[in-house]
């Protein structure tokens, strides 16, 4: 929308500002960047899954022309320090690793040398040349193999290959299962998937001789966080590092991490003092860049006759991939541990948890990285549900916390407050006829058509409360908001929010636009660069923005409104609380003859202090923290229609339909796109994709034709509706970013249950749901 | 990901590209290049890195679809795109234009070509099942000259096939359909224009509701695409209904002995390929009693 | 090996350059042109985010050499608007919020470009939601779900077959 747009902009469908540049062709990702002489990079990779390296020659690519260096492991780990991504969390054996592979490869795709080149045709054509002799070692490709006794061990600093075992208790377990009725039980295996956005890893490493300093720009979530790892393991002062963000062609929790192609890269243009450019193909991408989920659970629900839990009794195991990225294992475990209870009153809870080392690539962050609680839960609730002979919609509505009920505690022992799913889920049946449903299945049935209706709903922190990240071991940092008036009354606020689809520039302008009463194209968001914003560990992530970068936002704008009232309400001789600023101009209220023009006022601030109202801050520029409040939660509900092919085995999504609240809506479009969006990415990963491993630990979906993203035909039109439940704090807006990868598989799983049920099929508990399991499962084939 | 260097030919007339395959010290070392669009990727990911390339992109004369009598050919460097919207082949040989709908995308069949589709010799393809389904005949020139190669013995094994590595593929000659007779292709993928897990391409002529003649060819179960031959017989003279469709799906079926793959078991493959035979001959048969 | 003389419209514009044989028409295009809006998702053909049209039809630039584009006219987002301005297939994607990080984009709107100009021409397109959900399946988009690109799409292609007669559709 143009510039005349003024006021009302916060829960307006505006148009992204960032579009423009999107759609047009004009934006700046990181194969985009062309610094002078920039030289490109390729790493040579592990073609083993586990092995020593006894040999790696290099000579003849180092005499290939158009090849400026080649680097092998020992040499990198001259001019680098050893990489360590552990936290000070109790128990978490986090191996110390290098930048390129020395000794031992510990998984196909891990960089083993660097070759620096005039472009990326003659850095292949060197690569090629490159002779690497390995040892084979006896690869640990599930966690089974890396838990046995007497299993290899991927390090030494790993005892047993257990990265981190946990162990959340509360209530008395043993008491509530004494009591149940039932004990009902289930497992999951869910497989590997991974984020694959679009555009893969990469950056461009510039060292200016001149001054020293280092300047990364990046394709990453978090660019002080980047900063702060790679100077450090790359010996650069911090103040002469700088990491740039520009255009991010997706993450999905891939770019939330450091890595050590980040730090090789960084070293490396230090080390021959130039341009270096990285950008990661498809192929090392789906290899090399990590994958997600890969969990087993086992669970055990102890229930009373009609159907009220009174425990759950879990186990979770984690094949965490060789190398530790960031966030550690148990921040991983540790939330999925606390939110399996889920929305539900559950009086006792024991949870225990091993990640295990695996000759994997690493265990990277999914949209909503413990999902997976969601997916063991739901479907236990549909499992309860059966035994106790109710309906799947009857066992929610026994069991779920009104919010009416809260503040109360969760089942996993901290205080659950503002939590709507009940209300969510109450909205969604009401939507929905669950008899005509099961009238309709019938009649298909009778058609020889089979078709299956599942529920689920959950909740999520987005941004979640200070007790319970203090729970998991994470920090719940405020959030800073730079902003300036300048001195032609335009706004420029800085955020440390890295968008990468999420609209920030739009969201963050439409809220300020509002809060200082100017037009909207006269807010620009500066986000990214770390020479401009300021310093926070983590980016974007965890659904945080929604809440917590509107909180600062709306924090620094009232700071600097407050100021600019002040300065105006002697300028007009009237009291600040009878000033207004509309359409950048502030006027006595009532009185619009009485006026001062928000240019004029700051243009005064900054040229002419002398002449301004003395004795009030004439600063125009404020970085503001937003602490978050008692943070909050994001929570929907979902339902889901499936058709199965009982022949092909191939299973169609024929309806979905959301209940969300994630609080306030900023930008409609905008929560719209995240929440399909997200549905899509939980319904591709159970039904198509698949990171998979062969049990020689080889890596078997390595381009698009293996592994299979959902396109437009396999995603069904998804119905929204939203709740807006305000929380009594400043912002009313929460995070909505993960939810609908989070329930789309356990909506979808149920659903196909349900269509299982009805003609006394087997269960799948190992996903995906590839036809070939839904056939076996129908009796159709055999195993 | 980028290709190899390779040396670059770009030939203007059949003649001329089997002159410079021939001339080269090892022909082996070549790869002709038609569309692309399964060459590309695999120079990309250099799983292939052919020393030379021969480009047909400039040939002329071989991107021309020609009916002559009951013969329709197609030249082999017909994009795919265009043989789907031609008239003349969906009047001929509809099973032709049926199949290509299912492969890959409208911006892969603008560029692919139907003589690098069955040059290629993917098993799980579409069009080499076609062509065996409709017993065409390829077109080959080499050194000594023009021969033709029946369909059958075109397929050798895993992307290989009868063509030297001095041949080009010219052509695709098809027989038209003539009355009573119709086809269907029948598919299962794991998406919307992948390569499928297995497909069915069948060919019928009925006399009444009897089935005079019945051809069938699989994709996706084995090293080539197959004749389900048994099948084929065992409907010869039988009646067009579900009782023979299920002897047919049954015949095909226990025939195979397909491998597992990320995408499906071989369990999976030898039964929806019967499930997708009985689909096809229905289908088939329709399309013949409303073709008399 | 030794490198060729091409000449190639890009946008109108007619570039003489010499290049490998080897280097795809992405390449050519993003390093050599330094037309950075053709992305490259995958490089081996899946994703169409590198769609251009070559002579009016949409490819994989990722499955074209530069050299096939010798004598030919390329057309890429750079080209379907006047610098600063929108084809009304963008406008209507840019109403439609279809896109959120916007690296699929350059590729589904030269496809959808591509759709809009047969259809103008009356050479049908797809109609419903479904067909355009088939026709567009040859482009991947990891962020949107594809709903609202869907929308845009279908804004786009009613607009452009209202302005035209005598259009049919098209499977
Ligand atoms: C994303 C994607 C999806 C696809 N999906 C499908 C699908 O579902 N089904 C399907 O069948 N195909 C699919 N394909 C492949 C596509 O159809 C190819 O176009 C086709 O298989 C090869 O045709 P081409 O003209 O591109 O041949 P090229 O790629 O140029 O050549 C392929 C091979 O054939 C040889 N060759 C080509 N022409 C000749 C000739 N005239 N004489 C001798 N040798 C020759 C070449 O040397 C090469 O080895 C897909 C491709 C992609 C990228
Ligand atoms: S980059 Fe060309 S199709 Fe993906
Ligand atoms: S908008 Fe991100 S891939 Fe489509």
């Amino acid at each position: 929308m143009s510039s005349s747009v003024v006021g009302g902009l916060v829960g307006a469908r505006i148009k992204r500002r960032e579009d423009v540049r999107i759609l047009t062709g004009a934006g700046r990702y990181i194969d985009d960047v062309h610094e002078r002489n920039t030289l490109t990079c390729h790493f040579v990779r592990s073609t083993l899954p586990h092995a020593r390296i006894s040999g790696c020659d290099v000579a003849a690519a180092r005499e290939m022309e158009g090849v400026v260096a080649v680097i092998t492991g020992d040499e990198m780990a001259q001019f680098t320090n050893p990489i360590n991504l552990g936290a000070p969390i109790p128990g978490l054996n986090s191996p110390s690793f290098t930048a390129l592979a020395t000794g031992t490869v510990r998984y196909v795709g891990e960089p083993v040398a660097l070759v620096v080149a005039s472009d990326r045709y003659v850095a292949e054509d060197a690569a090629s040349l490159i002779e690497i002799d390995y040892d084979p070692l006896e690869p640990v490709v599930s966690t089974t193999q890396a838990l046995a006794d007497g299993a290899p061990q991927l390090f030494d600093e790993v005892p047993g290959n257990v990265i981190h075992s946990g162990e959340i208790a509360v209530g008395d377990i043993d008491a509530a299962f004494a009591e149940a009725d039932h004990v009902v039980t289930d497992r999951l295996d869910q497989h590997r998937w991974t984020c694959a956005p679009m555009e893969g890893r990469g950056g461009v490493a510039t060292y200016d001789r001149s001054t020293g300093v280092l300047t990364y720009e990046a394709s990453t979530q978090t660019s002080h966080l980047m900063r702060l790892l790679v100077a450090g393991f790359i010996n650069q002062p911090i103040h002469l590092m700088r990491v740039v963000t520009s255009d991010i062609g997706g993450s999905f929790g891939l770019k939330f991490s450091m890595y050590r192609e980040d730090v090789a890269l960084c070293a490396a243009a230090k080390h021959l003092g130039v341009s270096l450019k990285w950008v990661e193909d498809r192929n090392e991408n789906l290899t090399a860049g990590g994958s997600a989920r890969d969990e087993t659970l086992t669970i055990d629900a102890a229930v009373k006759a009609d159907g009220t839990l009174l425990g759950f009794r879990v186990n979770m195991v984690m094949n965490h991939g060789a190398y530790p990225v960031m966030p550690p294992a148990p921040v991983v475990t540790g939330i999925a541990g606390h939110m399996l209870p889920g929305p539900y009153r559950v009086p006792a809870y024991r949870f225990t948890s091993t990640a295990a080392c695996t000759n994997k690539a690493s265990y990277i962050s999914l949209r909503g990285p413990w999902a997976v609680e969601t997916l063991v839960r739901e479907r236990m609730m549909d499992l309860i549900a059966k035994r106790v002979g109710i309906s799947p919609v009857e066992v929610r509505q026994r069991n779920l916390i009104p919010v009416t009920e809260q503040p109360t505690m969760s089942g996993a022992g901290f205080t659950l407050d503002g939590v709507t799913a009940a209300e969510t889920f109450a909205r969604l049946t009401e939507m929905i006829d669950l008899d005509e449903i099961r009238a309709q299945q019938e009649k298909a049935r009778a058609e020889g058509r089979l078709v299956g209706f599942g529920v689920g709903t959950f909740y999520e922190p987005a941004p979640g409360t200070p007790e319970f990240w203090g729970l998991i071991g994470f920090p719940f940092s405020a959030e800073p908001v730079r902003l300036r008036v300048e001195p032609d009354g335009h706004i420029t606020a800085f955020t440390t929010q890295i968008p990468h689809g999420q609209g920030h520039e739009t969201t963050l302008a439409q809220v300020i636009a509002d809060e200082m009463g100017v037009a909207f194209d006269d807010v620009r968001i500066v986000f990214g660069d770390t020479d401009a914003t300021v310093f926070t560990m983590i980016g974007t992530g965890g659904s945080k923005a929604g809440m917590m970068a509107t909180g600062g936002a709306m924090v620094a704008a009232r700071e600097v409104r407050a100021r600019v009232l002040d300065i105006a309400a002697h300028m007009l001789e009237a009291s600040p609380s009878d000033l207004q600023i509309e359409n950048s101009v502030i006027s006595v209220k009532g009185a619009p003859g009485s006026a001062v023009p928000l240019a004029d006022l700051a243009m005064g601030c900054y040229m002419a202090p002398g002449m301004m109202p003395q004795g009030v801050d004439l600063n125009l520029e404020t970085t503001a923290h937003y602490d978050g409040e008692n943070g909050g939660w994001g929570q929907g509900s979902h339902a889901c229609w499936v058709e199965i092919d009982q022949e092909t085995g191939k299973i169609a999504v024929t309806r979905y339909l959301v209940v969300e609240d994630c609080g306030k809506i900023i930008n409609p479009a905008v929560v719209d796109g995240q929440v399909i969006g997200g549905i899509a990415m939980g319904l591709g990963g159970m039904l198509l994709e698949h990171a998979a491993y062969g049990e020689d630990g080889q890596y078997l979906a390595g381009t698009f034709m293996d592994y299979l993203m959902p396109s437009a035909p396999e995603v069904p039109e998804i119905e929204i509706e939203h709740l807006e439940y305000q929380a009594p704090t400043m912002v009313g807006s929460r995070g909505v970013g993960e939810g609908g990868t989070v329930l789309a598989p356990a909506a979808l799983l149920n659903a196909v249950d349900d269509a299982f049920g009805q003609v006394e099929a087997g269960r799948i508990t190992a996903t995906p749901l590839t036809p070939t399991k839904v056939l076996q499962a129908l009796g159709v084939i055999e195993d | 990901m980028k290709p190899a260097s390779f040396e670059y030919w770009t030939p203007t007339s059949v003649d001329e590209a089997v002159k410079v395959l021939s001339g080269l010290d090892d022909p082996g070392d070549a790869k002709v290049m038609a569309g692309g669009q399964s060459l590309m990727p695999l120079l990309n990911l250099r799983l292939s890195q052919p020393l030379h390339v021969v480009d047909l992109n400039g040939v002329d004369g071989m991107a021309d679809i020609r009916r002559e009598g009951d013969t329709l050919t197609v030249g082999a460097m017909c994009r795919q795109r265009a043989v789907e919207r031609s008239a003349e082949v969906s009047a001929a040989a509809p099973l032709v234009v049926e199949a290509l709908g299912n492969v890959g995308h409208p911006a892969i069949r603008n560029r692919g070509t139907v003589g690098g589709s069955i040059a290629h010799a993917d098993p799980a393809a579409e069009m080499p099942a076609v062509a065996l389904c409709l017993d065409a005949e390829m077109v080959a020139q080499g050194p000594a000259g023009g021969r033709v190669i029946p369909a059958t013995e075109f397929f050798e094994g895993f992307l290989t096939t009868a063509l030297t590595e001095e041949e080009v593929l010219t052509g695709i000659r098809f027989t038209a359909d003539g009355p009573g007779s119709g086809s269907a292709f029948a598919e299962v993928a794991r998406r919307h224009g992948d390569f499928a897990m297995a497909g069915v391409a069948v060919h019928v002529r009925l006399d009444g509701d009897t089935v005079a003649q019945a051809r069938i060819a699989v994709s996706g179960v084995g090293l080539t695409p197959v004749r389900a031959t048994g099948a084929e017989s065992s409907l010869r003279g039988a009646t067009a209904a579900e009782d023979a469709f299920a002897a047919a799906a049954a015949a095909t079926s226990s025939a195979l002995r397909p491998a597992t793959d990320l995408h499906a078991s071989g369990a999976y493959r030898t039964h929806v390929v019967g499930v997708l035979v009985r689909r096809a001959l229905r289908t088939a048969t329709d399309r013949a009693r409303g073709n008399r | 090996m030794s490198d060729r003389e091409i000449t190639v419209t890009v946008n109108g514009t007619v570039h003489t350059a010499l290049v490998e044989p080897r280097r795809t028409l992405a390449d050519f295009l993003r390093h050599t042109l330094g037309l950075t809006a053709t992305h490259l998702g995958c490089e081996h053909g899946v994703c169409g985010a590198c769609t251009v049209l070559l002579d009016g039809e949409a490819v994989r630039s990722c499955l074209a050499l530069a050299v096939h584009a010798d004598g030919h006219e390329v057309t890429t987002v750079e080209g379907i608007a006047e610098p600063g301005q929108m084809h009304p297939v963008q406008t209507a994607l840019w109403e439609s919020g279809a896109f959120q990080c916007g690296f699929c984009t350059p590729g589904f709107v030269m496809t959808i470009y591509g759709m809009e100009r047969d259809a103008r021409a009356g050479r049908g397109c797809p109609r419903s939601r479904t067909e355009i959900r088939e026709e567009l399946s040859g482009n991947i988009c990891r962020c949107s779900g594809y709903q609202a690109i869907v929308d845009g799409a279908e804004a786009a292609l009613t607009a452009a077959t209202g302005s035209a007669s005598g259009s049919e559709t098209r499977r």
